[in-house]
């Protein structure tokens, strides 16, 4: 699913939904291409999401009603702009606390001394 | 470093060249790999086309066949589109998904409109005194009430060049059409069962088709909503 430089690439397959969501949350809309550069700058090239993964993310996204899709003109090609709806940003904050959730389950049974 | 308008062509006819038929499909793919390319030039200093094989394979297509790696850049890019067909038949499941979702979400409020109730008291009342004269006949005319919204997509974009390889109006097109089939479908079933029944129950019939009507209609309803959208969108790509 991901090109991932990280070594097991599996443990982030499930999250691909929560980071779509969190960085839409983060601006106002964004296309495909931007949200994966988006994503290899903040994680320093170590998150690499690939199109086949990415796409077809969205579009289960937007079939959920939790994205909304806006066309706009862009040098002489269409550009399809993605963004949250209202369910879709309550979906990001449920969401968000989730992963918070299992990061901190994961922490107590790696790392007890830590928590 | 922005694409010319050829290399911007190239790209599209290579998409068609690889089956991506539906121009709905088409366009964000086009957008995706311009602005990939256009992104590797410039940060990666590579080629136009080693961009473009690079984009390429990371849709999931092969670019070599197993054998000889150092194929031709014409012979590589078109060697494999399995990543497109899956890309394609992915958009697809959601496309119907999101539609099921617009039919049923729209739905209650369809039946609580005027006009619906105008149109169902109308049929109701036909089928009804037709039925005490002749049940066989009422039966045909519930059917035909049931077919209406699928002959009146005629006159909804049938012939519309939007409406021509686009995955949406495809989806919508099957969506629309699942009632009136479900019509056919009971009509078949009915047939078979009473087959040597020297009275058929015709009123069963009639029922059916008239509790399909709601179905139906609305499926054309969603339909009109879906094309205009459509239409938009070609008229923006084309402009």
């Amino acid at each position: 699913m991901y090109i991932c430089n990280m070594s097991n690439s599996k443990l982030y397959k499930g999250s691909l939904n929560t980071i779509i969501l969190k960085l839409l949350n983060e601006h106002d809309k964004m296309y495909g291409y931007e949200i994966t550069q988006k994503v290899k700058v903040l994680t320093k090239g170590e998150l690499n999401i690939t199109e086949g993964a990415l796409y077809p993310a969205l579009h289960k996204l937007e079939a959920e009603g939790l994205l909304d899709v806006e066309l706009a003109k862009v040098d002489n090609r269409l550009r399809k702009y993605y963004k949250l709806t209202e369910t879709g940003t309550k979906e990001t904050i449920s969401k968000l606390n989730e992963l918070a959730e299992y990061i901190k389950t994961m922490q107590k049974l790696v790392n007890p001394k830590l928590v | 470093m922005k694409l010319t308008k050829e290399e911007i062509k190239y790209i599209e006819n290579y998409l068609i060249k690889n089956e991506v038929k539906f121009w709905d499909v088409r366009l964000e793919l086009l957008d995706h790999i311009v602005s990939a390319i256009e992104d590797k030039i410039d940060n990666e200093g590579i080629s136009f086309n080693e961009a473009l094989l690079d984009v390429h394979h990371g849709f999931g297509n092969r670019i070599h066949n197993g054998y000889t790696y150092d194929l031709d850049f014409e012979k590589a890019l078109h060697i494999d589109n399995k990543g497109f067909k899956k890309f394609t038949l992915k958009a697809q499941k959601e496309m119907g998904r999101q539609h099921r979702k617009r039919f049923w979400k729209t739905f209650p409020k369809y039946l609580m409109s005027f006009r619906f109730f105008i149109e169902i008291l109308i049929v109701i009342g036909v089928v009804y005194n037709v039925h005490q004269q002749s049940p066989k006949t009422s039966a045909i005319i519930a059917l035909i009430v049931c077919f209406v919204p699928e002959i009146s997509k005629v006159f909804f974009g049938v012939f519309d060049r939007s409406n021509r390889r686009s995955l949406k109006m495809q989806m919508a097109v099957n969506l629309s059409s699942l009632y009136v089939c479900m019509s056919y479908l009971s009509m078949g079933i009915f047939n078979s069962y009473y087959e040597d029944a020297a009275n058929k129950p015709y009123v069963y019939l009639t029922v059916t088709f008239v509790c399909l009507f709601p179905f139906a209609r609305h499926g054309l309803a969603t339909y009109k909503q879906i094309f205009k959208e459509n239409q938009k969108e070609y008229k923006l790509m084309c402009s």
